[in-house]
């Protein structure tokens, strides 16, 4: 019992260090070649696979620097809150039928919901902590959309438990039904965006906007804990691609999805990862009043209008 | 752009389009790079062709080339006086000051210098980009035979001479 | 004594550590972050008797909002890296209320809840805390609601500039 508890984590954290590095590469090689590049060639002589690790080895041997006006203990600790939130919430997100999941949890899309919200702590712990004006303003900027965003991403979410009729990851995926993707599809488009924003991936990346804030609240940041942070950024990639594919796209379902239903699973992130990256592409950043506006005159009605229709569904089906 | 949002969707559009054809990108250090036929690397110098007119160091902006010369008397047999000849001493390109203008290659009257793709001589010294006329010499073999004449084109100035002459005559 | 008894008192300790932390930090926004510290800790009570929902409920009103919002607004106003000068901190009288509310209210405790047990009541699920507000505890959630959205209302009339005149 105990073994299995182990291995299952064990599982966890290796999809937690490597699904990243994944989502990474893909990012180098997806923008290059829609900016008509190539991307990194060279590092491990295949088109360029080792790129991360050559990354990472390099992070590692940067000089590790606090400035000398900023809050020594908050700043060095910033990093590690950042990136703890996103490997508690790989642990509930359903890889396969039954029993295929790090841990069953019963009120599992609300854990999941608590503590990404989490994050924006990290994220005002770094801003303040370094001492710097555009830190500052970036924090300020990321507090507000974080907090406002909340709000669709929560209702969204609510919207698909309701019609599931439970909280759990789990049993959300196994009552999903193929026609959901129609019923349940403003509430999907609302979850996505919300959570993209929620990460802070462009176009929603006001806090960091480097054209104008230099790196938002990274600006004072080298080495490891940059790197935590980045690796924070795209570990909430998978995160929120695999919560959008397990909430609206059904997760592990498909054809032959008692034996390869890990793989839809997989594949399905994928996708919606692909599309993140692609976002980041072809979109410009939004200016700080769209942002707040979209969140607050579209996304937050809608998700609104979608939990009614949800529950009227729900009541008429009964 | 009547529908909101259609600029989005063009947007991603045009990305995914770029995503599916083949990149632009050159892998240079491993692959020699496609050079168009007009390329300006270096300039090459054919030094049987250079008469030491000195018009290309005279119109150079920023007098980058340096030339030497003496004259030396040739006996042509049966005719009165031996001739007199430039010989080429010294014909050196500072590279370091070149700006690449071409203007020396417009005005050399005999066709001795030409444009050269070659563009590997970085030096890891600002002097050692001075070259002479010996190293010169040897880009001459790098230059390309000029592209062939345009046949919708007008007809060169040599064929229209021959012709009028021919017709004249 | 069992391992949840050591890590109820641990946790209950830290909530603690991190209240007293909170009133005496001299650093503004670290009392911020010690309150997350507080309120999370609050949360792993919540969590090792059970009440799970409730657990993360915590974690995502008052973590997650609350203490944001609190953080937000002092780095709106002031927020000077390292200690400020001008808190307004009375030592003795915050002693005493503190301790005599604490102690007063661990003694009133014990005195009333001392000697009773009661049955766990089992994991506090979703649908059992869902039962009970919409079957015993409605009209009292009606109330709760309806006062929210006064002082909703309320918050959206004070903040509106006077320009429609």
């Amino acid at each position: 019992m105990t073994w299995e508890i182990v291995l299952r984590v064990a599982l966890v954290a290796v999809a937690f260090l490597t699904l990243p590095l994944l989502v990474g590469q893909t990012e180098h090689k997806v923008m290059a070649h829609m900016q008509a590049r190539l991307g990194p060639m060279y590092a491990g002589a295949f088109h360029g696979w080792a790129q991360l690790i050559a990354d990472g080895v390099k992070f590692a041997q940067k000089e590790d620097l606090t400035p000398r006006e900023a809050d020594g203990p908050v700043f060095r600790l910033a990093p590690a809150v950042a990136l703890l939130p996103y490997l508690l919430v790989l642990l509930v997100i359903p890889l396969g039928p039954g029993d295929l999941v790090g841990q069953p949890l019963d009120v599992g899309l609300f854990f999941v919901l608590a503590i990404v919200g989490v994050g924006v702590v990290a994220v005002l712990m770094a801003a303040w902590a370094s001492a710097n004006k555009y830190a500052l303003i970036g924090g300020l900027r990321a507090a507000a959309q974080l907090l406002g965003y909340e709000l669709p991403f929560v209702l969204a979410a609510a919207s698909v438990a309701m019609a599931a009729g439970s909280l759990s990851l789990p049993q959300i995926v196994a009552s999903w039904r193929p026609w959901w993707l129609l019923w349940q599809l403003p509430a999907m488009l609302v979850f996505f965006v919300a959570g993209l924003a929620e990460i802070r991936r462009p176009p929603f990346d006001m806090p960091i906007a480097d054209s104008e804030l230099v790196f938002g609240y990274l600006t004072e940041y080298t080495g490891l804990r940059f790197a935590f942070f980045l690796l924070a950024e795209y570990v909430g990639i998978v995160v929120i691609s695999a919560l959008t594919a397990a909430l609206f796209l059904g997760g592990w379902h498909g054809p032959w999805a008692d034996s390869v239903g890990w793989l839809w699973m997989l594949l399905k992130t994928a996708l919606v990862a692909f599309v993140v990256i692609w976002l980041r592409v072809a979109w410009p950043r939004l200016r700080e009043d769209q942002l707040q506006r979209l969140c607050w005159l579209i996304l937050v009605p809608v998700a609104l209008a979608q939990l009614i229709l949800t529950a009227a569904v729900r009541v008429a089906l009964q | 752009m009547s529908i909101p949002g259609a600029g989005l969707g063009k947007g991603l559009a045009v990305t995914l389009k770029t995503l599916v054809s083949p990149s632009i990108t050159q892998q240079y250090p491993d692959v020699a790079p496609e050079l168009p036929p007009r390329s300006r690397g270096v300039i090459a110098l054919r030094e049987e062709n250079c008469t030491v007119c000195m018009l290309c160091s005279r119109e150079c902006p920023d007098w980058c080339i340096y030339i030497d010369s003496h004259k030396e008397e040739v006996v042509v047999p049966g005719a009165a006086r031996p001739r007199q000849r430039n010989v080429l001493d010294r014909f050196d390109i500072d590279f370091s000051l070149c700006m690449y203008c071409g203007i020396c290659i417009e005005v050399c009257p005999f066709d001795a210098l030409y444009w050269s793709p070659e563009f590997e001589y970085a030096e890891y010294d600002i002097r050692d980009l001075l070259h002479d006329k010996d190293r010169l010499g040897e880009w001459m073999a790098t230059v390309p035979p000029p592209p062939p004449h345009d046949p919708n084109g007008e007809p060169s100035k040599e064929e229209t001479a021959v012709a009028k002459r021919a017709g004249t005559a | 004594m069992t391992l949840l008894d050591v890590a109820l008192a641990v946790a209950g300790l830290l909530a603690v550590a991190g209240g007293v932390a909170v009133v005496s930090t001299k650093q503004l926004v670290r009392a911020g972050l010690w309150l997350v510290v507080a309120l999370g800790a609050v949360a792993v009570e919540f969590l090792l008797l059970g009440a799970e929902f409730a657990a993360w409920v915590q974690v995502l009103i008052y973590v997650g909002a609350v203490v944001v919002l609190l953080l937000f607004a002092v780095m709106l106003t002031r927020a000077p890296i390292g200690p400020s000068p001008d808190l307004d901190r009375p030592l003795l009288p915050a002693l005493l209320v503190g301790a005599a509310a604490g102690l007063g209210l661990a003694g009133l405790f014990a005195a009333a809840f001392g000697r009773l047990t009661v049955p766990a009541p089992g994991a506090g699920t979703a649908q059992k805390l869902g039962t009970a507000i919409f079957d015993d505890w409605v009209l009292p959630f009606e109330v709760l609601s309806v006062l929210l959205l006064a002082a909703l209302v309320g918050a959206i009339v004070l903040s509106r500039r006077e320009s429609t005149r």
